[in-house]
């Protein structure tokens, strides 16, 4: 510790300028996962907070939950073991603002009143036929409480009595409605559901319909997977190489010293003293860079949560953090092991 | 008198291609307290091969060194390392000196490295004999080459060693300074009771020394 910050402190610039590359990399990883994290949550941000164990649509929908049409009769067969079921009405569709005309992309859930789907985003667990709660973004496309619009292809209209915070599905901000007015709207059978959700044990299911737990659900929605993967591959390669990079990096500014160690082992510095100050070094740059690198991506967030689908994730963060220091320290013990085998001969001519 | 440091019929041999090179031919040395031994010899004559064995940087191929009447050649690498931490203070040429610690820094790193508290009063004391007091907050760059050879000797003697070993310790100074360097490195090894043996291609040193041996081809001769 001694001679690693008393080495830092000497050569602040130099040390600054490396603090600075582990912080941009840091930045770059940090910032970057945070955005593919918001993207793939603003898929299921919306089903996510219900805490169901089980998703049950019809067979022929064949994965499609906008084309499963399940009717009361055969909700009603659905029995449970234990917990709780509710109907979903969800489709895809576009709402047009009553005073302003203006169009936006959202996903309609059409619920029942009371059931825990409603409740988990709209206290107070009832909406009247021509009422709807609309995920908060879309108060950025103008809309405010008591505002009106209709769904395009039908003249019923809606006003807003609440707004949901993180609602979205497949990346679109979720409308709630009425059970029965969702059926009337798309001219589906009272009472027919989408999807039905289960918290809890199915028991029987009847034919003709297919469950499907949490991540099979979310598996199903179209272009989360390839995304996701994509994402993954793409961050996981930018760890990878910054981790390499980063611990060649601390290889390099240590074995730029090894005249300095000849000369610590000629006075007979133990071998156990000069490599605790290099892993010490090498850890001091780390985590000051990488606190600094996650300070920025955090005061990013606050800026661009609002543009962008940025959300924290302290558990991928975490495991940044992990590569990185683990990197920097390897690199700097590969450094340590030439540092061992410095000739204490090289300093006496 | 006791024998601080003591080399009994050392040789040492090294490999170079398939030729074995005699780099010490039987070499047998003591040195006693207060004594101030020069090693002279051109370069390749062996005296650099002595001087590291003597340190236990490297082993003898036969024979023995002993430090204060105990074993220390034919100890493992790691036990001669703590010796050579606690018995023996070293002066090298240039380079004695970490560039980024100042010059009081640079004596409390060996009380980091033996988890010990600074002797205060011991700086205190070596650094107005020696005269660089004023210099504790600096850092090497800013010294000259007098200065940090001075600081070199005040740092080999400051955790109190038996023998003092010194590899060309003038090398980088001029006459005058070279000359009021080893004057300060003989006074010190009386006043404070050690062996310095130095190792220099400079024979006007050997007036300041108490006795001299010339090296020639791994062979050793006594010349004072």
């Amino acid at each position: 510790m001694f001679l690693a910050w008393k080495e830092i402190r000497h050569s602040k610039g130099k040390f600054a300028l490396i603090v600075a590359m582990v912080a941009l990399i840091g930045y770059l990883a940090f910032f970057l996962t945070s955005l593919a994290y918001g993207l793939a949550s603003s898929y299921t941000n919306g089903i996510d907070g219900w805490g169901a164990s089980t998703f049950i649509m019809t067979e022929d929908a064949n994965d499609n939950s906008a084309l499963s049409v399940i009717l009361p009769a055969t909700y009603d067969a659905i029995t449970l073991s234990s917990g709780d079921k509710a109907k979903l009405g969800s489709f895809p569709s576009v709402i047009k603002s009553v005073s302003s005309a203006s169009k936006s992309n959202v996903y309609v859930f059409g619920v029942e009143n009371d059931s825990f789907l409603l409740t988990s985003v709209y206290a107070p667990g009832a909406l009247g036929s021509n009422e709807a709660v609309g995920d908060s973004s879309l108060q950025k496309a103008g809309y405010v409480l008591g505002d009106a619009f209709s769904l395009v292809g039908s003249t019923t209209t809606f006003t807003l009595v609440g707004f949901a915070t993180n609602a979205t599905f497949q990346t679109a901000p979720i409308v709630y409605l009425n059970l029965s007015s969702f059926d009337a709207a798309y001219g589906r059978p009272s009472g027919a559901a989408s999807l039905i959700i289960v918290k809890g044990e199915v028991s029987s299911l009847p034919a003709g319909l297919k469950s499907y737990s949490h991540q099979d659900f979310v598996n199903t929605l179209p272009g989360y997977g390839a995304q996701v993967a994509t994402f993954s591959l793409m961050i996981g390669f930018l760890v990878g190489i910054a981790s390499f990079v980063l611990g060649v990096f601390m290889y390099v500014l240590t074995m730029q010293k090894i005249a300095y160690f000849g000369v610590m082992k000629v006075q007979g510095l133990s071998n156990a003293f000069v490599a605790s100050s290099v892993v010490v070094q090498s850890l001091l740059l780390t985590v000051f860079g990488v606190a600094i690198g996650l300070g920025l991506t955090l005061l990013s967030g606050l800026f661009l949560a609002s543009k962008m689908p940025f959300a924290v994730n302290t558990l991928f963060y975490a495991g940044i953090t992990v590569a990185f220091l683990l990197f920097s320290v390897l690199g700097a013990l590969f450094s340590v092991r030439a540092v061992l085998k410095v000739d204490p001969l090289q300093a006496i001519s | 008198m006791e024998n601080l440091i003591e080399m009994r019929h050392i040789t040492k041999d090294f490999l170079q291609g398939e030729e074995v090179i005699h780099a010490l031919k039987d070499t047998s040395f003591s040195a006693h307290q207060g004594e101030f031994i020069a090693i002279l010899g051109p370069s390749g004559s062996g005296k650099s091969t002595f001087l590291t064995i003597l340190g236990g940087l490297q082993r003898p191929t036969t024979g023995e060194v002993l430090i204060a009447d105990g074993p220390f050649s034919r100890l493992n690498s790691k036990a001669r390392t703590k010796i050579r931490f606690e018995k023996i203070g070293f002066i090298l040429q240039a380079a004695n000196l970490l560039p980024f610690l100042t010059v009081k820094e640079q004596f409390l790193l060996y009380n980091r490295a033996s988890r010990t508290k600074p002797d205060e009063i011991r700086i205190k004391e070596l650094f107005d004999r020696l005269g660089i007091a004023k210099l504790a907050k600096n850092f090497p760059s800013s010294l000259s080459g007098g200065e940090r050879q001075r600081i070199a000797i005040a740092k080999a003697l400051y955790h109190d060693p038996v023998v003092i070993l010194a590899d060309e310790p003038t090398a980088s100074l001029d006459t005058e300074r070279a000359f009021e360097v080893i004057k300060l490195l003989a006074s010190e090894t009386k006043a404070e009771g050690k062996a310095t043996i130095m190792v220099t291609h400079d024979e006007r040193l050997i007036e300041f020394c108490d006795k001299a041996f010339s090296m020639v081809d791994g062979v050793m001769k006594q010349i004072k």
